[in-house]
């Protein structure tokens, strides 16, 4: 192959491979996935791993068919009835997405997937990427319409056709003559040529032709135009209809088309759910379950939601950084795979090594909790049994705290939510994050909570109540752990609730009326310092409480006491490290910042050279043996705005060839080899937009970056 | 004939001379036909429907190829050969009568055809033909001497939307005869749009569910009304059929609720005539109302149906709201605004704390008191530079991000979202400009939600 490839200029050369063809590489059906191919498959951690993987992605496949569920369905259902009367103008739907690209290819191959089960198996989808011009999405359109249902038919019809199945259309002979003559083969052809307004109700058995634009502002606005022009030509014979997926708004549809064009479709407008939204629902139903014993701690969790919130909006994102966090978690070796669900920890203990066990025990929170009780009894841990026996337990125990956690957090949640000015937060994210962090019930932000919960009204608590309590009996219905717990909660919620009902909120009054017709009596004498004084002092002695706010007290009371019992940080608990990973070193790989990479680069190449002769003492030192881009990097840093290359020169020379110095500096002669090392990395430099030449100084360069 | 005559002008009110000169010119079996004619006139006038149906009423053999659709000349090519051949295409293969890629392939295959089928008198009409003047350029010419050059009796008929003068070509030695289809008048498009009257009342029955009669002269009552509001503004005759059927509904509404008689025309008046003046303004947008599930309720929404539309539509602040962008990127946005709208000598002065000070000059007096046609902000965005971008960003940032990939991906991200445009080459990696594309009222909304004070930041407004 390399004399193939041996040229005078550079060049990039295709060879052909004689694999199979595309199309029967996919039908090859694959061994069990991934799992035979995988060097880590009989691994215990990756078995553990791969088993919650898979139970989270079988989830999050029902939650997005369910989100997608309700305007896709209405979707569908228009789009299947769009043509039911006649049509002058082409039916199109408009899809507004929301502008987190990524997670659109989801939404629009489910939407595909419906139409083709419920409405037409004719779905073509064009993307602009390979729309450069009207040939290519022509020639795409009616091929996709035309090969597909090709394929579908030799499926079924087997061997019958054989050439029929070899010979596609050609993509170059994909025209809209061939789709007509091909629709008209399917469901016979249409009636004569009508020229008058077109009339013609679609007869029964006529399947819908869809074209699906996932991404319309990227689509070029004249392709788009001339597209729309033909179909709506062809639209007597052909019955489309147009799915525009639009990351803005309805405007820009209209943006992009003009008046002639845009009178040929008919809108129908389609909202989908703020990208908001469908992160909390992945993380409320995905994430913060007890199915999922793996757990993201509160600096992590920020981490990922702060790239949500403020770079890209996307939830795949959000859910391929939480896989990482899982990979990373647990590659960090086979006691990771306790992290499991209270089912599989016993086969999980059991198939643990000693070595295993010892890490366990060099887990920080293990240490303390081995140090802590009983020093003398450290020689018991060495035991493999007793130390399997003892983290049953306890694991059995964390469970019973995750699952109690989670419960009383969603509790937290329905009383603070809605509070003015929300100071824990609207989101049940954000309350996550903090109690992951930090003792929440510690927090300054709870004790506002609940002190603005101590002025709500009678309707308004009522209301919250009654909800936590709902929260409780379906947690009692579906989870049988902490059951003692949580019934007591609830029963003492529903006593709390009636006796707030049957509450009066008027004072009563009785004892007091003696006193204060006597106040009443002593105002009468007083002069106006001494009533001032009075109110004062009157103002600050308690208010009287009636029954309403005496249970209200003592409920706040309680449920504090409660939530300070459950809701404790997962640090505090021994074994927390299984569970919750809190490692923001991997922010590094999470966050490509690609120009911090640059400058460790070359700033400390041992980082990644991992060589031993540039080991550095200090950030500033600059060795020779250093690559020559480096050694010319680091000294460009001490430079201002504008670098003088002789200058440079001689303290790259003086750097790299140190012993020369003793000469007189003005009529050193340069060794035309450094002097070419030089010329080499400062181009190299360049190269990387670091320096640039200057035009106004000769013999200058000018620094393009600035800053560490 | 005479009868075919009659029964084009019925369908096609207003066209009576168009019609009697075609049929002049086709009409006549033992004529020859011309070579080449030439139709002109605004769009909706009629022109490819009296063109297609005569042709179909004289049966004469013809090939209607519509420009649009042709991008290559191939396409065109082939597409007239199989329809004049009859050639049916195998969808399995895909085949055309024959290949052609140049006028000569075509000349030759149209005489190779006219062996297998009688050619004579046939007509090839080309729709759209304005196209042409993008396509080849040999193609215009060809096709007006497509008669003397093929040797056979074909005329082609053109249809456009621009006067033949605007074809600029060389060697103009032969010109069609031409047609011109007028701008209907108002009385012609009442006229036309009462032929829909059957339709309309089948689409009024869909609609209430019921029986529900009109008659034809209410018909016509409503669409004088529908007209006097609608023909100043809009002449199409497919925006008028599609506003008069929408809008028709809401007439009837009244009627149906019993709420007027169908003959008390001035109480429907008053209870249209906001309608109408509404829908003026979603006039060519075509935006239905978004589906519902029953009927009942379709009615109720399709009330104010021109109302959430307009809402949906021009409301900068709707849109503004619905657009839901990361933190960062309205912060880039903004960055982008400011960029594009100060120019770049001013931003030490903006953006920098101890920028000195600013000696003042007379020019700065002077400038003070420019129009209000001279602000940056009026004049339109001017182009930046990448560079520029990111440090007005990190500027008027206040926490300090570090500089990542995923910050530059919403770079390209607004840019697909047509917030931004690029306004260097493509290719260029080096030097990337760009433009903003929103407008103040849009920005000042985006930097509301950030709280971000961007008046402070324009230099129109210090």
């Amino acid at each position: 192959m390399s004399d193939t490839t041996v040229s005078v200029s550079k060049g990039v050369f295709v060879f052909k491979n004689g694999g199979t063809s595309q199309h029967k590489r996919v039908r090859k059906p694959q061994p069990d996935g991934e799992d035979s191919c995988n060097i880590f498959s009989n691994k215990l951690w990756y078995q553990s791993y791969n088993r919650n993987w898979k139970i989270l992605e079988k989830k999050l496949k029902t939650l997005n068919s369910n989100m997608f569920s309700s305007i896709l369905s209405s979707l569908v259902e228009s789009i299947k009835h769009s043509h039911n009367t006649p049509v002058t103008e082409i039916p199109t739907a408009t899809l507004l997405t929301g502008i987190n690209m990524p997670d659109h290819s989801a939404l629009f191959s489910t939407l595909s997937r419906e139409i083709r089960k419920n409405v037409t198996p004719h779905v073509a989808t064009l993307h602009a990427e390979d729309s450069q011009n009207l040939k290519y999405v022509i020639e795409s359109t009616v091929n996709q319409f035309v090969n597909q249902t090709l394929e579908d038919d030799s499926d079924m019809e087997d061997c019958e056709n054989e050439d029929n199945k070899k010979s596609k259309v050609r993509k170059s002979s994909c025209t809209f003559s061939l789709l007509q003559a091909w629709y008209e083969k399917l469901y016979g052809p249409p009636g004569l040529r009508i020229f008058f307004p077109v009339k013609r109700k679609m007869r029964d058995g006529h399947k819908l032709l869809v074209v699906i634009f996932p991404d319309f502002e990227s689509f070029n606005d004249k392709i788009i135009q001339d597209f729309i022009l033909i179909v709506s030509s062809y639209l007597n014979k052909l019955p489309f209809v147009l799915v525009f997926g639009v990351a803005t708004s309805v405007s820009a549809v209209h943006k992009s088309l003009p008046y002639h064009v845009s009178s040929k479709i008919s809108v129908q407008i389609f909202n989908s759910q703020p990208s908001t939204t469908y992160l909390n629902n992945v993380i409320e139903n995905i994430f913060f379950t007890d199915d999922c014993p793996f757990h993201l701690g509160g600096k992590v969790f920020n981490l990922f939601t702060d790239i949500f919130l403020f770079y890209d909006l996307s939830v795949k994102g959000f859910i391929k950084n939480f896989k990482f966090a899982m990979l990373e978690h647990f590659s960090f070796g086979n006691s990771m795979a306790l992290c499991t669900n209270s089912r599989n920890l016993k086969k999980a203990l059991e198939q643990l090594t000693h070595e295993d066990l010892e890490r366990i025990q060099e887990l920080p929170s293990v240490k303390k909790f081995i140090i802590n009780p009983s020093p003398e009894k450290k020689s018991k841990f060495a035991d493999d049994d007793y130390f399997k026996n003892l983290m049953y337990e306890k694991f059995q125990e964390f469970y019973a705290y995750l699952n109690s956690f989670h419960l009383f957090l969603k509790c937290l949640y329905v009383l603070v939510s809605d509070l003015p000015k929300s100071p824990l937060g609207k989101q049940i994210r954000e309350l996550y994050s903090t109690a992951t962090s930090k003792n929440i019930t510690k927090t300054s932000e709870f004790e506002e909570c609940f002190k603005l919960i101590s002025f709500q009204s009678k309707d308004e608590l009522y209301e919250k109540i009654s909800k936590v309590c709902k929260i409780l009996e379906k947690e009692i219905e579906n989870n049988k752990m902490n059951k003692n717990v949580t019934e007591e909660f609830s029963e003492r919620l529903i006593n709390y609730i009636e006796r707030i009902e049957n509450a009066t909120t008027v004072i009563s009054e009785s004892p007091l009326k003696p006193q204060e017709t006597e106040e009443n009596l002593v105002i009468g004498k007083m002069d106006r310092r001494q009533l001032k004084e009075k109110l004062l002092e009157m103002s600050k002695k308690s208010k009287l409480m009636n029954e309403y706010e005496k249970i209200r007290l003592e409920l706040i009371e309680y449920l504090k006491k409660t939530f300070e019992q459950y809701l404790q940080e997962p640090s505090s608990r021994s074994f927390h490290e299984i569970f919750f990973f809190n490692d923001m070193s991997i922010k590094k790989q999470i966050i490509g910042s690609h120009r911090a990479a640059i400058h460790a680069a070359l700033n400390d190449p041992q980082y990644y050279l991992q060589c031993n002769c540039c080991k550095l003492q200090n950030e500033a030192t600059i060795l020779p043996s250093m690559p020559d881009v480096s050694i010319l990097y680091k000294l460009h840093l001490e430079y201002g705005k504008l670098i003088n290359l002789y200058d440079w020169l001689q303290s790259f020379l003086s750097i790299v060839d140190p012993d020369d110095n003793n000469e007189e500096v003005g009529k050193r002669v340069v060794k035309p080899e450094l002097q070419a090392r030089f010329t080499q990395a400062v181009a190299d430099l360049e190269y990387l937009g670091f320096i640039k030449s200057s035009k106004r100084k000769t013999d200058f360069v000018v620094r393009l970056t600035w800053g560490g | 004939m005479d009868s075919l005559v009659n029964q084009l002008k019925m369908n096609f009110p207003g066209r009576t001379y168009q019609i009697e000169r075609l049929f002049s010119l086709f009409g006549y079996k033992n004529e020859p036909f011309v070579s080449s004619v030439f139709i002109y006139g605004p769009s909706s006038t009629g022109k490819s429907a009296v063109v297609g149906s005569l042709l179909d009423g004289l049966e004469i053999r013809n090939a209607c190829v519509n420009l649009v659709e042709c991008y290559s000349s191939k396409v065109l090519f082939e597409s007239i050969l199989n329809q004049l051949s009859g050639h049916k295409i195998d969808p399995f293969k895909g085949h055309p009568y024959a290949k052609c890629d140049n006028v000569m392939d075509f000349i030759f295959n149209l005489r190779k055809c006219a062996d297998e089928v009688d050619l004579n008198k046939s007509v090839i009409v080309l729709d759209k033909a304005e196209r042409l003047r993008n396509m080849d350029y040999n193609l215009l010419p060809a096709f007006l001497k497509l008669k003397e050059l093929s040797g056979l009796s074909v005329s082609v008929i053109f249809i456009s939307e621009i006067i033949f003068e605007k074809y600029y070509f060389k060697a103009r030695t032969l010109e069609p005869i031409k047609i011109h289809f007028s701008q209907y008048t108002r009385e012609e498009l009442w006229e036309i749009l009462r032929l829909d009257f059957d339709h309309v009342q089948n689409f009024i029955r869909n609609n209430f569910n019921e029986n529900f009669d009109i008659n034809e002269e209410f018909f016509s009552n409503y669409l004088n009304l529908f007209l006097s509001v609608f023909y100043r503004v809009c002449r199409d005759l497919s925006e008028l059929r599609h506003m008069s059927k929408l809008n028709f509904v809401k007439y009837c509404e009244p009627v149906f609720k019993k709420e007027c008689k169908l003959e008390d025309s001035m109480g429907l008046w008053r209870h249209i005539a906001p309608i109408l003046k509404a829908s003026l303004e979603v006039l060519y947008l075509r935006i239905s109302p978004v589906s519902q599930e029953g009927k009942q309720q379709s009615v109720e929404i399709k009330c104010d149906g021109a109302r959430t539309v307009k809402q949906f539509t021009f409301s900068k602040e709707s849109l503004a709201q619905f657009l839901e962008l990361p933190f960062y990127a309205k912060y880039l946005l903004i960055a982008a605004y400011l960029a594009s709208y100060n120019p770049p000598k001013e931003d030490k002065r903006l953006f920098m704390k101890y920028h000195g000070k600013k000696t003042k000059r007379m020019k700065d007096v002077k400038a003070k008191n420019i129009v209000s046609e001279q602000l940056n902000t009026q004049l339109g965005p001017k182009p930046f530079g990448f560079e520029r971008l990111v440090a007005i960003f990190y500027a008027i940032l206040e926490e300090k991000v570090d500089f990542n990939s995923n910050l530059l991906v919403q770079i390209s991200t607004l840019v697909e979202l047509q917030l931004l445009s690029m306004v260097s080459d493509n290719c260029d990696l080096d030097s990337r400009k760009y433009k903003c594309c929103v407008s103040f009222e849009f920005i000042q909304i985006i930097s509301k939600t950030v709280d971000f004070n961007i008046t402070k930041y324009l230099v129109d407004f210090n």
